[in-house]
């Protein structure tokens, strides 16, 4: 049986057509947008008779819930029937004379056009997605990692009220304990200092682990709470208390994530801590290597400043409302306490914000970086718009006939714009995938220090990628579309057939231009960069780097006496090794940190102020196994023991400040236990870092003669002429591990790499920096080259004419060449502009030179004209070379 | 056999519905047989998309008659249609509903 609901009649549809007209318009507007053209009057008066029906027999409601259902129930059907329209080319028989069809569908319909005409162009696409995809890929890894840096908030509760105090690591705990009952615009205030603890589990041999010592309030300052247990309470950093250890949220995991581990002990140091919490993951404090935090006693007495402080601001406060404050902290800490005038700590009162001290040292190569990986992308999607325009050009046949039947600017202009975005689409896609593969190579490149550590991947970028692959897709049909409008390119396609001369090409010209600047920029970035990184490598460290490995070592326990002697005996039997050279230990290596300085007082010279001057413990060989000269007198040997009268050899920075016209050999110089007689000079070294200002006065004793000997040392190995120290490292530790099996292998490295270290974030940027410049220039010469080739093509006719009427080949080859060089040289000139202003930003990252350094300027400029010279010169002899009656009967 | 896919339910209903509103089947008219055989809501936006599919397969024709936009059966049409009705009166065969209402 039928069911029939409705109950219409037709002539209740045709009388009701003065009606028609009152449907709701949001509604009607939705409906009629999605008909096609040639249908929409229909189902628009059909639908308002229908509905002006429903009204008068159910009413308006239910007339409105009716007509909303057939609106949005009609949204599904009309995808599906745009994408078959667009997918098929389907259009129907009695629409043919009204064929515009849905507005979407001709999108479709000019992707599916792109995508055709894309597929019989394949070396235009690989080369197109290649470039861009380079661009994309780069700018989204860069982007990726500056994001996580700069941009993620830190892991502390309204970081922007962190602030750090001035004279890092200069604080003592008597200072703490007199300020702390009134820190005048802090909401608290923390000290901490570095402390690596050595950890004892399970019968495994120790290792040492990054922990931070901190006074009591340290967690409450950073507003952070464990995850388990708690932070530390007043009372932990009382005189006498307990130790105790906060985890962080690696080292509970590596201890078995034991979620009951708070109450228990853990070996630490050959002594236990209680463990009174864990933090939660993503934490750290104050850099991402840090592993434990430990309690510490802040002893009124104890006047060794070796704290940092961290203060949390009261709410509201900025560091420049800070200065009453201050004023009133340092007034407070004159009264109580005296500093040496070099060391008033009074008079230099300064707070840091966190985030500063934090992101201050990495901005720089961060954002140079970001800089030029986004020129890249700029000269990958000028590349990629010159090469849409030569293409255009090529396919000036089927365009000039596509606007003689009638295809407007408009319709071109989208083809264009499809096409860009198509192209755009699948280089995001690769680029995508390239910044996924290439980001940990990326992120070991920055240098980030500690930080990387807390950067990782993140799937977001892809999205990241293809915004930015959107973006580029509209730059790069920009540059076409605008060139269509202008008529440049439309005139040039309408002569297409005749001759082809008249396209004046200008829009290329300028891209190119732009890419030379570019690439200017970029060679001039990377130029200052080489030459700060030669001025580097040029200062002399005082030492021998080459053939020299590095072990860093840690011994616990036992008397002075005791650990000299380890390290003796370790050196010894390094040093019988067939492929050693030399060895010897030291208490901290040159180039990695001021370290230890003392007064240094003169026997016979009252009236010298206790200067400091570094001071280094070595054994036996060290002047040998590093390769510092003996200038006067002799070094250490077998004269020299324990129990021997104390030696001291002094190097030359000291014999020239403190003997300027004397012979130091036999002086007395004072040392904590008595006087130490000079027995030699040996020549300056770096000790803090790759920096003349580090070539202080410095002297050395022996191990066995000093009271102090610290648990951590660095044994230094020259291997034999030929051997590699790096492949050695294995063998040595094992030598290590079977002469002493107590002592703690912390870091094995070479001490080439050490010097590359201290040249720090300059050299890293420097080698990023020069393949990013590298890659410039090859696009720029690839810009140069497109360009100059599509000219000789569009002027072929006229130069096989010119070259039959009697025109030297070589004048041919002299006048593209001289196009090209033209083009390179207007934009070296704004290049050069450009890197006058923007290679300060690098400023900070250099050593010794100028961030407009002429010479480096200078190099790029040069290197720059070669290759476009290089570029412009093909096209040249292909135009020298062409074959007059081809081309001829070519344009016929 | 017929050379298309069999028909989607939806397919034949509109195609039936053509047939019974011959001279008359513009996509409104069509939308509107379907609603009151079946009783069931049926959007403009699903006629007109499986219109256009039925002429994509030439089941049916469309043609202009005075402003507005019309559809017949073509031959292809009525052999799906036959083939379809075929098909299912092969399926009930040796099915009787009262039984299995009986028996359930």
């Amino acid at each position: 049986m039928e069911a029939r609901r409705a109950h219409f009649s037709a002539p209740d549809f045709y009388n009701v057509e003065t009606e028609r007209m009152t449907l709701p318009t949001i509604a009607r507007r939705l409906l009629a947008a999605q008909q096609h053209d040639a249908e929409r009057e229909e189902v628009l008066s059909g639908m308002g008779e229908e509905y002006v029906m429903r009204r008068r027999r159910d009413g308006s409601l239910k007339a409105r819930l009716w007509l909303w259902r057939q609106v949005l129930g009609s949204l599904p059907a009309t995808v599906g029937r745009v994408w078959f329209r667009g997918t098929t080319g389907f259009e129907s028989e009695a629409n043919r004379m009204n064929g515009k069809g849905l507005g979407l569908e001709s999108w479709i319909q000019d992707m599916r056009f792109a995508l055709r005409s894309l597929r019989s162009r394949p070396l235009y696409v690989v080369l197109s997605v290649m470039t861009l995809a380079l661009g994309i890929g780069g700018a989204t890894a860069v982007f990726g990692i500056a994001r996580a840096v700069l941009l993620e908030p830190l892991p502390y509760r309204t970081s922007d009220e962190l602030v750090l105090f001035w004279n890092m690591f200069d604080w003592s705990e008597a200072e703490v304990n007199f300020l702390r009952p009134e820190w005048t615009g802090f909401a608290g205030v923390a000290a901490y200092r570095p402390e690596g603890v050595y950890l004892q589990q399970d019968g495994r041999p120790a290792r040492q682990v990054p922990g931070i010592a901190s006074s009591a309030e340290l967690f409450d300052v950073l507003g952070v709470r464990p995850m388990l247990g708690s932070g530390f309470s007043p009372a932990d950093d009382a005189p006498g208390a307990e130790p105790v250890a906060v985890l962080g949220y690696g080292l509970w995991q590596e201890l078995g994530a034991d979620r009951s581990i708070v109450g228990k002990s853990i070996d630490l140091d050959g002594g236990t801590r209680r463990v009174v919490g864990v933090m939660p993951e993503g934490f750290w404090f104050p850099d991402p290597s840090v592993r434990v935090w430990l309690s510490t006693p802040m002893r009124p007495n104890n006047r060794s400043g070796n704290y940092a402080l961290v203060g949390r601001m009261e709410a509201g406060r900025t560091v420049e409302s800070m200065r009453d404050p201050l004023q009133r902290i340092t007034t407070r800490m004159g009264e109580q306490f005296t500093y040496p005038p070099q060391w008033d700590k009074t008079k230099n009162a300064q707070l840091t914000p966190v985030k500063e001290f934090l992101h201050g040292p990495v901005r720089p190569a961060l954002l140079a970086t970001l800089g030029a990986m986004g020129v890249i992308l700029l000269m990958a999607c000028a590349n990629v718009a010159t090469l849409m325009l030569g293409q255009l050009r090529g396919r000036s046949s089927e365009l000039a006939v596509r606007i003689a039947l009638g295809a407007g600017s408009g319709r071109l202009t989208r083809q264009l714009l499809v096409e860009s975005i198509v192209l755009g689409l699948i280089a995001g896609a690769v680029g995508a995938f390239a910044a996924a593969m290439g980001f940990r190579l990326l992120l070991a490149a920055l240098p980030l220090g500690e930080l990387a550590s807390t950067v990782t991947f993140n799937w977001t970028l892809f999205l990241v990628a293809m915004l930015i692959a959107f973006v580029a897709a509209l730059l790069i049909a920009l540059v076409p579309v605008l060139s269509l409008l202008h008529g440049d390119l439309r005139d040039a396609l309408s002569r297409a057939r005749t001759s082809g001369i008249g396209a004046k090409g200008r829009m290329e010209e300028a891209l190119v231009i732009g890419e030379v600047a570019l690439a200017v920029l970029l060679a001039a970035g990377a130029g200052v960069l080489i030459r700060s990184v030669a001025n580097l490598q040029a200062f002399d460290s005082g030492i021998q780097a080459n053939g020299v490995a590095v072990l860093d070592i840690s011994t616990s326990g036992g008397t002075p006496e005791q650990r000299a002697q380890q390290l003796t005996q370790l050196v010894e039997s390094l040093t019988t090794l067939p492929e050693v050279d030399a060895a010897a230990a030291i208490q901290l290596l040159p180039l990695r940190a001021s370290g230890w300085n003392f007064g240094l007082a003169i026997e016979g010279r009252p009236e010298l102020e206790q200067t400091t001057t570094r001071f280094r413990l070595v054994t036996h060989d060290y002047f040998r196994a590093m390769g510092i000269p003996v200038l006067r007198g002799r070094v250490f040997d077998a004269r020299d023991a324990a129990n021997s009268e104390q030696v001291i050899v002094i190097d030359q920075s000291l014999a020239e400040k403190y003997f300027p016209n004397e012979d130091p050999i036999d002086r007395r110089i004072a040392t904590q236990t008595g006087w130490a007689r000079i027995i030699g000079v040996v020549g300056a070294v770096a000790y803090g870092g790759l920096n003349p200002e580090e070539r202080v006065p410095g002297r050395y004793m022996l191990f066995e003669q000093e009271p102090i000997v610290p648990d951590d040392n660095s044994i230094v190995v020259l291997v034999k002429d030929g051997r590699s120290p790096a492949q050695l490292l294995p063998l040595l530790a094992r030598r290590i591990q079977q002469t002493a099996p107590t002592v703690a292998l912390r870091e094995m490295t070479t001490m080439q790499h050490e010097v590359a270290t201290a040249m720090g974030p300059t050299l890293r940027i420097m080698q990023l920096m020069t393949l990013l410049g590298g890659l410039a220039l090859l696009l720029g010469a690839i810009g140069v080259y497109g360009v100059v080739s599509h000219f000789v093509n569009r002027r072929r006719r006229d130069y096989v004419i010119r070259l039959a009427l009697g025109m030297k080949p070589i004048a041919a080859i002299r006048q593209v060449l001289g196009r090209g060089t033209a083009l390179v040289g207007i934009g070296c000139l704004i290049g050069i502009l450009a890197a006058l202003l923007l290679t300060r930003t690098l400023a900070s990252l250099l050593y010794e030179i100028d961030a407009t350094d002429p010479l480096a300027l200078g190099l790029a400029i040069v290197t720059l004209i070669a290759a476009g010279c290089v570029a412009a010169l093909i096209p040249g002899i292909r135009a020298s070379r062409a074959n007059p009656a081809q081309v001829l009967r070519e344009n016929a | 056999m017929n050379k298309h896919a069999p028909l989607g339910t939806f397919e034949e209903q509109v195609l039936l519905a053509i047939v019974r509103t011959a001279g008359d089947a513009f996509g409104m008219n069509v939308r509107r047989e379907i609603e009151t055989v079946t009783g069931r809501d049926v959007a403009i936006g699903a006629v007109y998309a499986t219109l256009d599919r039925l002429e994509a397969k030439k089941l049916v024709r469309s043609f202009r008659s005075s402003d507005r936009k019309l559809f017949e059966i073509t031959r292809s049409g009525i052999d799906a249609l036959a083939e379809t009705k075929a098909m299912r009166e092969r399926l009930w065969r040796g099915v009787n509903v009262l039984r299995l209402l009986e028996s359930s």
